[in-house]
């Protein structure tokens, strides 16, 4: 039996680095390398740094 | 405090209602300030003597050896509530030791509540009888169990929800993060804005 076809993108989901527990979804490619950005958050009311995060914290 | 024989023009000046209470419950005899403290203990009526018991098999407690309290182990707030045996206090239930019944305070607590608020008014609240109505009982109560709200008294505390317990620490760990953050930003954008990044969050 054939494997199941992963999909070409995954969710991933990026937390807020000022550790207000916010946190963004996003999608990108399975094979691209790991999100990081500048985004407000709205707890601290800042343009704070974003990281993504994957079970296990294991990224490329 | 007003004087326990007042002028005749001081009983005037009280309303009708203060006066019929006085004329039927003098305060020489039945006033708070005259009552009888723990200091005095009551004479038992009760013994408590096994051999002088009739019969351990009844169902009267007070055969069984049941104690009277001690008055000298009361609380403060429940010592002020002490009924002479002679002049019982209209403002407190009382049992009677021959029948074994209790019988119900002379005036209910609505109506002493309000004779309290009436004598307070006319500032002669010291001559009524104690009750638990009376300024210097909520007083000492209150004294005893903290205010009504839970966790005020001494040595008392609420477990609270989970985010009130945690909320300091987590207050602490945004204000550490903030304080790093120009610094964590810098070396994100030196680190080509993630392309060398390394210590990615757990999820």
């Amino acid at each position: 039996m054939a494997k199941k076809v992963k999909s070409r993108t995954i969710s991933v989901r990026l937390i807020s680095m000022a550790m207000t527990g916010y946190f963004r979804t996003m999608i990108r490619p399975r094979t691209h390398r790991p999100l990081s950005m500048l985004k407000y958050d709205p707890v601290v009311k800042k343009k704070v740094l974003f990281l993504e995060a994957t079970k296990g914290g294991r990224n490329r | 405090m007003a004087t326990t024989q007042p002028t005749t023009s001081l009983v005037n000046k009280l309303p009708a209602r203060l006066r019929n209470f006085f004329a039927r419950y003098p305060p020489q005899v039945y006033s708070a300030a005259v009552a009888p403290r723990p200091e005095a203990p009551e004479t038992a009526t009760v013994t408590t003597n096994p051999e002088e018991l009739p019969s351990p098999y009844t169902p009267n407690r007070d055969a069984k050896g049941f104690k009277r309290p001690d008055p000298k182990e009361f609380s403060p707030s429940r010592a002020l509530l002490y009924s002479d045996p002679k002049h019982p206090n209209p403002f407190l239930p009382r049992k009677n030791f021959r029948t074994g019944k209790w019988s119900g305070p002379r005036f209910g607590l609505r109506t002493q509540a309000e004779l309290v608020n009436l004598a307070v008014k006319y500032n002669v609240e010291a001559l009524l009888p104690p009750g638990r109505k009376s300024t210097e009982y909520k007083d000492t109560r209150r004294n005893e169990r903290g205010l009504a709200i839970k966790g005020t008294g001494i040595g008392q505390k609420v477990k609270g929800h989970k985010w009130e317990r945690t909320m300091e620490a987590r207050l602490e760990d945004r204000r550490k993060a903030m304080m790093e953050m120009p610094e964590m930003i810098r070396l994100w954008k030196q680190r080509g804005h993630g392309r060398g990044w390394k210590s990615w969050p757990k999820r």
